[in-house]
């Protein structure tokens, strides 16, 4: 186990460092060192065994790392300032992410609980590629920009709603109430927190603790009540973003997440590829793959021209949301992990969303260039402000 | 001054009148440059909710600016979309845009001691001093070095 964690993590660097030279997201860099370690390169010819639990245990927590990341940048803040037009794109992106997942399993006849799990995984966008696309065409700062990023916040959060709300194991009527439980738990919390702000209490780095700690305690609720945990690492996640503790715990966090527990996971995400499934089910990963991205581009196309954007402007929004990256195939894994997915299936579903991942990074900065047309009258950067 | 002594007197006996006119406030749908400008002056700017008003909402200090020069990059696990903000991309406007919006703050009730290990524990080498949201003065671990000196 040791000797693979220390292979892991250098080829994990190096790849990463690779993807990151040719504008390529690291997390890609990051699943190809775990195909390369995993048991059809490395692991054939050598005796590394790269899925052994005590790994998997590393990744869970390196999934519970992310998500609390991504709970604490997003922020109750952001949220609350992200108006009514990112509102409507990112519901619309969302619910049809959904639908149209959910329609891959029923017409793969599929029963309901994989269906739904399709579903949630078509549901969370990844701004990162499309952030860096923007800034290459200098459009960051423009309306689309700041719509796909202000859309973008409310995605995650609505992406996991839906994923609290599907699921959860045990009958309809004990999931809502269990749901219920959860969000009264999280809402009492985040009051409490906002009450103890001014407090008196010093212990140094203790909010520091309380947040990690909070992190695992959260989920560990939330798998108790049936919920998955990395629901409860993310709504802690936002809980503690109200601090003023909450940019140190970004600093203090992202590290230990980012140069042990996160790269793990995706290592580990990579090395249970498996190559045999390509073969049987070619037509279902191209299926998958295309109704993905599909979804996202027209439901928040459609929100957007909604929200009265103009038809080129929507579209460009839509291609814009596209790209799925860690959150798809931190859900992907908590579902494989529940087995909701039996044995081949599974591992067709890990092969689609990996494919999906690396496609949609391909394909969304081409699309965007092609789509992008940049305003007359656009107030052009500061600098000539500065000047004037 | 007695160091013990000094740990024990509230804020409100210990703020100078400097500390209190001479704050440097800009309101927060301020343009960049208008930061820029008070920045070469000054190396932090308390930011309010609108001109008059003295309602804190946020920070920019001189380290903030210099982010703002560096090219941007947006990070490995990107969420959320604070990375965007830059001057290189027209992104940073005004500023609500680049301000921290969490501070920690101290009331004119605190004790210097209470409020020096906040700033240890923060990292933070000064303070502002707020009363029912509104900023009222600030308090700074220089000033402090010069009370214990007796060079007030």
């Amino acid at each position: 186990m040791l000797l693979e964690i220390g292979l892991a993590l250098i080829l994990a660097k190096l790849l990463g460092h690779l993807f990151e030279k040719i504008r390529q997201p690291i997390v890609i860099g990051e699943i190809l060192s775990g195909i390369v370690i995993g048991p059809f390169i490395i692991g054939k010819f050598f005796d590394i065994d790269f899925l052994t639990p005590e790994i998997e245990g590393i990744a869970q927590i390196g999934i519970i790392f992310l998500l609390f990341i991504s709970g604490l940048e997003i922020g109750t803040k952001e949220i609350k300032t992200a108006g009514k037009q990112g509102l409507i794109i990112a519901i619309f992106g969302a619910i049809l992410s959904f639908v149209f997942g959910y329609l891959v399993g029923y017409a793969m006849g599929y029963d309901t609980n994989v269906n739904i799990a399709i579903g949630n995984i078509f549901v969370a966008t990844s701004v990162g590629i499309t952030v860096r696309a923007l800034m290459e065409l200098d459009a960051l700062h423009s309306n689309i920009g700041q719509l796909i990023l202000t859309s973008a916040i409310l995605d995650d959060l609505f992406g996991m709603i839906i994923l609290s709300m599907t699921l959860g194991k045990g009958s309809p009527p004990m999931l809502i109430i269990k749901i219920l439980i959860f969000f009264i738990a999280f809402f009492l919390l985040y009051y409490t927190i906002k009450k103890l702000k001014g407090s008196k209490l010093y212990i140094p780095r203790l909010v520091l603790t309380l947040g990690i700690a909070f992190a695992f305690i959260f989920s560990a609720f939330a798998q108790n009540l049936g919920l998955a945990t990395i629901i409860g690492a993310f709504f802690a996640g936002l809980l503690f973003s109200n601090l003023s503790q909450r940019r140190r715990m970004l600093n203090a966090v992202r590290p230990m997440g980012e140069l042990f527990f996160i790269p793990l996971f995706f290592v580990s995400v990579g090395a249970s590829f498996d190559f045999n499934a390509l073969g049987d089910i070619g037509f279902f990963v191209i299926f998958f793959i295309s109704m993905a991205l599909l979804a996202k581009a027209i439901g928040c196309s459609l929100g957007a021209k909604i929200s009265k954007v103009n038809i080129r402007d929507s579209l460009t929004i839509g291609v814009g949301m596209m790209p799925r990256m860690e959150v798809a195939l931190v859900v992907v894994s908590t579902e494989i992990a529940r087995e909701i997915f039996k044995k081949p299936l599974a591992d067709q579903v890990m092969a689609g969303t990996i494919l999906l991942v690396i496609v949609s990074s391909l394909i969304t900065p081409l699309l965007l260039k092609r789509l992008y047309k940049p305003q007359e009258n656009k107030t052009k950067s500061v600098n000539n402000t500065l000047t004037s | 001054m007695d160091l013990k002594e000094l740990h024990q007197k509230k804020i409100k006996e210990v703020l100078n009148e400097r500390h209190i006119l001479n704050l440097p406030l800009v309101s927060k749908d301020a343009g960049i440059n208008t930061i820029f400008s008070v920045l070469t002056g000054r190396d932090h700017i308390w930011i309010v909710d609108k001109k008059g008003s003295k309602k804190l909402v946020g920070l920019i200090t001189e380290s903030d600016a210099l982010k703002l020069l560096a090219p941007s990059r947006v990070p490995k696990y990107a969420f959320g979309w604070r990375h965007g903000i830059s001057l290189q991309y027209g992104t940073a406007k005004t500023a609500s845009d680049i301000m921290h919006k969490q501070l920690c703050i101290c009331s004119l009730d605190d004790t210097v001691g209470r409020v020096l290990s906040r700033m240890v524990n923060a990292g933070l080498r000064r303070l502002p001093v707020v009363e029912k949201d509104e900023i009222v003065g600030e308090i700074a671990v220089h000033y402090i070095l010069q009370l214990t000196l007796g060079k007030v």
